[in-house]
């Protein structure tokens, strides 16, 4: 027992240095706005800036959106293949895989072109834009939260599950809400954590649709120009990134991080 | 259950994130006692930029400027663009009348023929139109210059004490691990147009840029050669010391690092190649007055004053220089005046020549041997 | 109260297994209802965008149709480029799996307290899209000529450069990517290794097994489909990395992504068409990894169709 702890706490402590270095060196860059002393100037010149903060709830907002479109689109979906249309997995899987090969440059301008004529005309407004990103991020988090979604679904058992609840009388409905999407809370959390993260950092999709106003493009213009505030940025949207994320496991506590049908 | 909460949570969040999308910029009209262009422009309320770094020849404040003289909104698209990017972004909008279409563009001097064979400028006269040099500028009004660079080496000089002077110095034993490009010559015009000044300094001509691709291969060899595409940040760390960029890009640099670390622009002794953009109007740019508001205020002395802030000369620089209508601190701010008296200024066709051979030379010639 | 089935029973996908329905068979149409959703949206915001991209892999700049651009794909500069994108995709698919793995598995099952996972999956969260110019800078700061890690390590004598080691090469951008291909590994087998129930183990100690005959007979033959597909994941997440691998050694590692980007963005005279043949091509390339990918999940699964 007491081995395969050290064992445990050697890996962990491994991957977290390997984490936390390059993290250090880049904290320990932007401490040095003023010269030859350390000092917190860059961070201040970044908090004053009103941009940062606009850019930034814009980018959660979006992301925010993009989870709850990609949840409620992806698991009743993977759970409905798996129960009744076993042989379109393999078409699916490799749809969820197509995001990694086609260049985000390609999608934004197919999507302009796409929905700027009729019948959609999505891109006459900022709101079609918005519309139009929010699609595109859901696109880009495919990959991973199919991934997510797929996995926890290998972990308990579908068709077991539904019987039962049928058997009781439940509807799809409540199946879905009641049943699946508790169990695959681990998952869920895992694939918004994703997704989240994704948004935040996104930078093509958001430069041609909706320009500065993402906290990807302004990322991307402090850091031509300003050294030390471009530092200050990657550490302070880490920490930022961090602590949504870690306000999403709160608004989850209570539950225990077990699923339902087992585990320890 | 438990997981209610967390829903309502999502959905009140989804109902506020939809109502801030929907809260359009308003605009502003304003009396119709002023020119019909401003006023024109005023009642599209918008101009759509792209590819504008804030630190770019200080469009940063052109574009503040211009929004508080005029107050029109301005969207800035995707400040990180190539010249590839606005003309494909062009193109994907052509049915689009949406803030993010692009309604001016700022491209390289070698796309001036292919913005007009692909239909995609249309024409317009700045009222300054004739203090524009005419080989800078397509005499139907398609394109027109509106600033130029040289290639320069900004040099952190905290770290490196013996500044280069000259392209062949750089491939000194003393600046080891030191030189970089700021860019991949097979995307950047900045690092192509880098290569294409290590040619003429290095026995090559305008018309055969082979030489320089020498040029970097001995320079990796040697081992004087970074391999990352170098930044602002990388100089001020040290891991790239020396790097090649546009002058007025290293003035820049030089200015926002305000001393922390030291940096010294340095013009090469030979090979001073010249680098000049352009200018143009969408042919379907959605707020057409407003391109052409623009346009007027960045030809105007204002405008060409401001640009020259940023480090760039503007394309107007000889004839306002004559007329005395610059300043002179602004002026005494340039490397002086002599060290470009040997600028080379490449033809469209022979700039897209060189590009074209550098982008596809260059893996073969320096690029890593990866087994 | 929960409902927790016997132990023994293997809830893991089984798609052989699955008993005929209880119910008369529902009408095909009704079926393919609860998939119409996913299969519009991404139609509408998958498949029309990339139209373009499969037409102008055939046409040339003046919109005739031609087969030019495949077959310029085969010329020696393009196909090594797509080598090497793959071989960087390979190891990092494979160590970053390894090392997540490890590192799930400490939090799951190793016996580590509850406060360690949490921060481990936030951290994963957020370090899985750390990525680009950012990432690339923060490997500059660490282990690049003036990075922090070279500088202590000069300091206690060991000289990584001389050595050899740089990080602007095939192997510093392996480096670069693990930084986000583990935390991925991480977030995603979680949940399977949740699902491994102590009851297993415990039967298997009965038994007789011990811990290594545990993990090579039952674990991980249980986890090996799930395994599997999580480094698909980080393979196709590497293959299609652009702005990492560009800060950090653009022009100089030959990478598909950037040679595509140079043809799509770049500021010559780009030939686009060739840039769509060229992602089309890592479509194939994509394809092909599933293909191989499925006969090694189809194998791992027949245990348990005994």
């Amino acid at each position: 027992m007491k081995w395969s702890k050290l064992w445990s706490w050697l890996w962990i402590v491994l991957g977290g240095l390997y984490f936390i270095l390059p993290l250090v060196a880049t904290f320990e860059f932007s401490l040095r706005a003023k010269k030859d002393q350390l000092s917190f100037l860059a961070y201040q010149r970044l908090f004053a800036d009103p941009q940062f903060f606009q850019t930034f709830l814009f980018s959660v907002l979006m992301g925010l959106l993009t989870i709850v479109i990609s949840i409620l689109l992806i698991v009743p979906t993977a759970y409905w293949i798996r129960l009744k249309l076993p042989k379109v997995r393999v078409v699916v899987e490799f749809i969820s895989m197509l995001p990694f090969v086609i260049p985000a440059i390609v999608l934004v301008f197919g999507m302009i072109r796409v929905f700027s004529g009729p019948p959609f005309y999505l891109t006459d407004t900022y709101t079609g834009n918005t519309v139009l990103l929010v699609g595109g991020y859901v696109v880009l988090a495919l990959p991973y939260t199919y991934r997510a979604i797929d996995t926890g679904l290998s972990a308990i058992d579908v068709r077991s599950l539904t019987e039962a609840a049928q058997s009781l009388g439940a509807g799809w409905g409540t199946i879905l809400f009641k049943i699946i999407f508790p169990n695959l809370r681990v998952a869920i959390l895992s694939g918004s954590f994703l997704t989240f993260a994704i948004v935040m950092g996104e930078f093509t999709l958001a430069s041609f649709l909706v320009g500065i106003k993402a906290f990807g493009p302004y990322m991307s213009l402090i850091g031509q120009n300003k050294t030390y505030e471009s530092s200050s940025l990657a550490i302070i949207s880490f920490a930022l990134t961090w602590a949504a994320i870690w306000v999403m496991q709160l608004l989850n506590r209570g539950q225990s991080e077990r699923q339902l049908t087992g585990g320890r | 259950m438990r997981q209610k909460p967390v829903y309502k949570l999502m959905i009140v969040l989804v109902l506020v994130a939809m109502l801030m999308a929907a809260c359009a910029p308003k605009t502003t009209t304003t009396g119709g006692d002023e020119d019909p262009l401003v006023a024109a422009a005023k009642a599209e309320g918008q101009l759509t930029v792209i590819a504008l770094p804030h630190d770019w020849c200080n469009y940063g404040e052109a574009i503040e400027v211009f929004k508080a003289k005029y107050g029109l909104t301005v969207n800035e698209l995707n400040p990180d663009a190539g010249s590839g990017d606005e003309i494909e972004a062009i193109k994907a909008n052509k049915e689009s009348k949406g803030p993010q279409a692009p309604d001016v563009i700022d491209v390289g001097y070698g796309f001036g023929p292919q913005l007009i064979e692909e239909g995609l400028v249309m024409p317009y006269k700045v009222s300054t139109w004739d203090s524009i040099p005419a080989d800078t500028k397509n005499a139907d009004g398609y394109w027109y210059g509106d600033y130029y660079g040289v290639m320069a080496f900004e040099v952190n000089s905290d770290i490196v004490t013996n500044v280069p002077q000259d392209w062949a110095d750089l491939l000194k034993p003393e600046y080891k691990g030191q030189v970089a490009l700021a860019g991949d010559p097979r995307v950047s015009a900045q690092a192509q147009m880098s290569v294409y000044g290590a040619a003429l300094a290095s026995g090559g001509t305008l018309d055969d840029v082979t030489a320089g691709l020498e040029f970097f291969k001995q320079l990796n060899d040697v081992g004087n050669f970074v391999p990352l595409v170098a930044k602002q940040a990388t100089v001020a760390k040290g891991e790239t010391p020396i790097i090649m960029r546009w002058d007025y890009n290293a003035l820049a640099d030089k200015a926002a690092l305000a001393g922390n670390p030291n940096i010294e622009v340095v013009i090469p002794k030979t090979g001073v190649i010249a680098g000049v953009y352009i200018q143009a109007i969408s042919a379907y740019a959605p707020h057409p007055n407003a391109a052409k508001l623009w346009m007027e205020f960045l030809y105007s002395d204002e405008g060409q004053l401001l640009w020259l802030k940023g480090g760039c000369h503007p394309i107007r620089y000889n004839d306002m220089a004559d007329r005395n209508a610059i300043p002179a601190d602004l002026a005494d701010a340039l490397p002086a005046a002599e060290l470009y008296a040997n600028t080379v200024f490449p033809s469209i066709d022979q700039i897209n020549a060189a590009k074209a051979l550098i982008a596809e030379k260059w893996m073969e010639t320096v690029g890593a041997d990866v087994k | 109260m929960s409902n927790k089935p016997l132990p023994g029973l293997t809830p893991t996908e089984n798609t052989k297994r699955d008993a005929p329905q209880a119910r008369p068979a529902k009408s095909v149409v009704s079926k393919w209802l609860g998939v119409l959703p996913f299969f519009l949206f991404i139609f509408i915001f998958v498949v029309l965008p990339s139209i373009s991209l499969f037409i102008g892999s055939f046409q040339d700049s003046k919109g005739n149709f031609t087969f030019k651009n495949l077959v310029d794909l085969v010329k020696p500069e393009y196909a090594n480029a797509y080598w090497v994108t793959i071989r960087i995709s390979l190891v990092t698919a494979v160590a970053g799996g390894i090392l997540g793995f490890m590192m799930a598995y400490a939090v799951t099952l190793g016996g580590l307290p509850r406060w360690v996972r949490s921060i481990l999956s936030t951290f994963s969260g957020v370090a899985s899209n750390f990525a680009g110019v950012p990432l690339a800078f923060a490997f500059v700061a660490t282990l690049g000529r003036t990075g922090m890690v070279t500088v202590i390590l000069k300091a206690l004598g060991v000289n990584l450069y001389d050595s050899g080691f740089s990080l602007y090469s095939f192997w510093g951008l392996s480096l670069t990517y693990m930084y986000f291909q583990f935390p991925l590994m991480v977030l995603i087998i979680t949940p399977a290794l949740d699902g491994l129930r102590k009851e297993w183990r415990e039967a298997a100690e009965n038994l007789g097994a011990n811990s290594f005959q545990y993990w090579t007979k039952v674990a991980l033959p249980i986890l090996m489909p799930s395994i599997l597909g999580c480094m698909v994941l980080l393979f196709g997440n590497s293959f299609g990395a652009y702005a990492t691998a560009l800060s950090l050694t653009g022009g100089f590692i030959n990478l598909i992504t950037v040679v595509i980007g140079s043809q799509i963005k770049g500021d010559v005279l780009h030939n686009v068409n060739l840039g769509y043949a060229m992602a089309f091509g890592m479509v194939l390339v994509m394809s092909l990894t599933m293909v191989i990918y499925y006969f090694l999940r189809r194998r791992s699964e027949r245990w348990l169709r005994q």
